[in-house]
């Protein structure tokens, strides 16, 4: 009843507007409705046209398949170490980095905070040869440090941390110095509090980010059992394998992950979002 | 040494410095400084500085070196620029630019009107629907790329897709879209416009619903239509965020390669390619390596050029 008042109370051009906006949220879900229920159809029933809204019945096969011929609880594991280890490990150095550079005085601060944050903008995709290269004189090649340290290089999470240090006034650090903390105890115990929310949001976006970093992943994965999750299963949609249900299980294992961190965690992607970007 | 000693003693001594530090406020700042480990800074920020010099600076660096040797298994000659003159007489990497041009502008024009479109018809909207127009659109980003692109792939499918199919009963003619030329480019865009719009979307909502009040009170006494507070208040007060969009999804587009790679491989003859693929190509599967060092400098460049605004507006956040 409320709903209705309030669109009666709307502009004839809000209304039209929202009606577009939210028929193409619907459509844009479409996909992976598609994707989701067509996992647990037989691999015949995916084919049938006009297809079934809802499979005939619940069937498990593809995914039995898929976590028995294939190695997918590995490659699961493998997205999750990557991805994690990744985020907690840049989480821990963006966090001293950008307390560094917002409080602390050391010769080449400035230089080094500017070059770190002007990489914030360039893809390492532009110099993913030389970075190829790196790796393969490291012997790294098919490993996780492979995977996980160079994506430790970014200046994303110092820069989105640096103005949550930099908002904490001196006197609070003065003060605490001046009571004989330690360096390592004002940043553990007084800095990291504060930058509380900032570090909550930055781990979820750095998660993402590395769970889809399927170029790197693809590149440094040899063998089939250090694959992740999204280039195991991208090589399972070109193997040339006419088992569609098992390529369909294994897009939708694939997505399954990221769907619940985002209904777990909505509101990080805004926050973190927008304190990377722009102050209006 | 001398200095040591000097820091220690200001350490301990706090009363004094409390004392300091009160009265001469103008002192403050240094005597502070006297009381900090001067290698403190680099132990905190030392590891993050390391790894961007090893995976950022270095790289940058032997890119440009490598772009203008030749490879082969054994040995690399210095060719000087050689590679770029290649590059440019390779009607191929003539159409990776040209293609890549044609993406970035389609996608980042459909990318900024759509979410502006969104934004400014949602903003204020209550919270739940809101949010639950934010999910929708975000959760194809969200299953990335490489899910939407299988998805898509299926779909698309000549011979038992459900595009096609659908197609066939609105009585079209049933083309295989990703294997002619004319399409290919189209659905290209479209696949990546869906499966990228919903981080736009959230920055302009968010930007959108951090507008004070105040700033629509004036316009709502003056008798201003939406379209109107849309247009004179919103659109520009939000600029800021545009021009970061712009500018970051320029960079996204830039880099596309997981859609070419799982939709269509560059073809059907060339039609896709672009130069991300083409670097990968050339890098990856011909052992093209300087060349594909050239094309990495290019593109390391494009981005640097397109950046220089977004670093001014960092800048200023201080």
């Amino acid at each position: 009843m409320k709903l209705l008042k309030r669109i009666k109370k709307m502009e004839k051009f809000d209304l039209i507007s929202n009606t577009i906006v939210l028929t193409f949220a619907i459509i844009s879900l479409l996909p992976l409705y598609w994707l989701v229920t067509n996992s647990f159809k037989t691999s015949s029933e995916i084919y049938q046209m006009p297809p079934s809204i809802l499979p005939a019945k619940l069937y498990w096969g593809n995914f039995k398949e898929l976590f028995n011929g294939q190695p997918a609880v590995r490659w699961m594991f493998n997205s999750f170490f990557v991805s994690f280890t990744t985020t907690a490990l840049s989480v821990i150095l963006s966090a001293s980095a950008a307390y560094a550079f917002a409080k602390l005085h050391f010769k080449g601060k400035k230089i080094f905070f500017m070059l770190l944050i002007a990489s914030i903008m360039i893809p390492k995709e532009t110099f993913i040869v030389p970075l190829f290269k790196i790796i393969v004189a490291f012997n790294w090649i098919d490993t996780y440090q492979a995977m996980i340290v160079p994506n430790l290089a970014t200046g994303f999470g110092t820069f989105m941390l640096y103005s949550f240090f930099k908002a904490i006034p001196d006197s609070l650090r003065e003060s605490a110095k001046l009571d004989g903390a330690s360096e390592w105890m004002i940043f553990s115990k007084l800095m990291l509090p504060i930058a509380k929310p900032g570090i909550g949001a930055l781990f979820i976006l750095n998660f993402v980010t590395v769970w889809n970093d399927y170029l790197w992943q693809l590149l440094m994965a040899r063998s089939k059992e250090m694959n992740t999750l999204t280039t195991g299963v991208a090589s399972l949609q070109q193997a040339i394998n006419p088992n569609i249900g098992l390529k369909v299980a294994g897009a939708a294992l694939a997505a399954l992950p990221m769907i619940i961190v985002f209904i777990l965690f909505q509101k990080y992607f805004t926050k973190g979002m927008t304190a990377g970007a722009v102050k209006e | 040494m001398q200095k040591k000693n000097e820091t220690q003693s200001n350490g301990l001594n706090t009363t004094n410095s409390i004392i300091a530090m009160d009265t001469q406020k103008t002192k403050k700042k240094k005597k502070f400084r006297g009381i900090e480990n001067p290698y403190s800074g680099y132990l905190f920020a030392g590891p993050q500085i390391i790894l961007f010099l090893v995976f950022i600076a270095y790289p940058v660096f032997e890119g440009f070196r490598m772009s203008l040797f030749e490879f082969s298994y054994s040995s690399e000659v210095f060719v000087g620029l050689e590679n770029y003159k290649t590059l440019f007489a390779d009607p191929v990497f003539i159409k990776s630019i040209f293609n890549t041009l044609i993406f970035v502008a389609a996608i980042v024009f459909f990318t900024i009107m759509f979410s502006l479109f969104v934004a400014t018809a949602v903003y204020d909207k209550t919270s739940k629907y809101v949010s639950f127009i934010r999910g929708s659109y975000y959760l194809p980003v969200m299953v990335s790329m490489v899910v939407m692109s299988i998805i898509w792939n299926f779909l698309l499918n000549p011979a038992n897709g459900l595009i096609n199919y659908l197609m066939g009963n609105a009585g079209l003619e049933n083309i295989n879209l990703l294997g002619s030329t004319t399409w290919v480019m189209p659905v290209i865009i479209f696949v990546t416009f869906v499966g990228n719009v919903g981080q736009s979307i959230i920055l302009y909502v968010a930007s959108m619903i951090g507008i004070p009040e105040d700033y629509f009170e004036a316009a709502e006494l003056d008798g201003a239509t939406r379209w109107q507070r849309i247009r004179h208040i919103l659109i520009p007060l939000v600029k800021p965020t545009t021009l970061y969009l712009v500018i970051i999804n320029i960079i996204a587009v830039l880099k596309i390669f997981v859609v070419i790679q799982l939709l269509t491989g560059g073809g059907p003859n060339n039609a896709s390619v672009t130069m991300m693929y083409y670097l990968y190509q050339n890098a990856f599967i011909y052992n093209n390596t300087g060349v594909a060092a050239a094309i990495g400098v290019m593109m390391f460049m494009i981005a640097l050029l397109l950046a220089i605004p977004q670093f001014k507006t960092f800048g200023n956040k201080d």
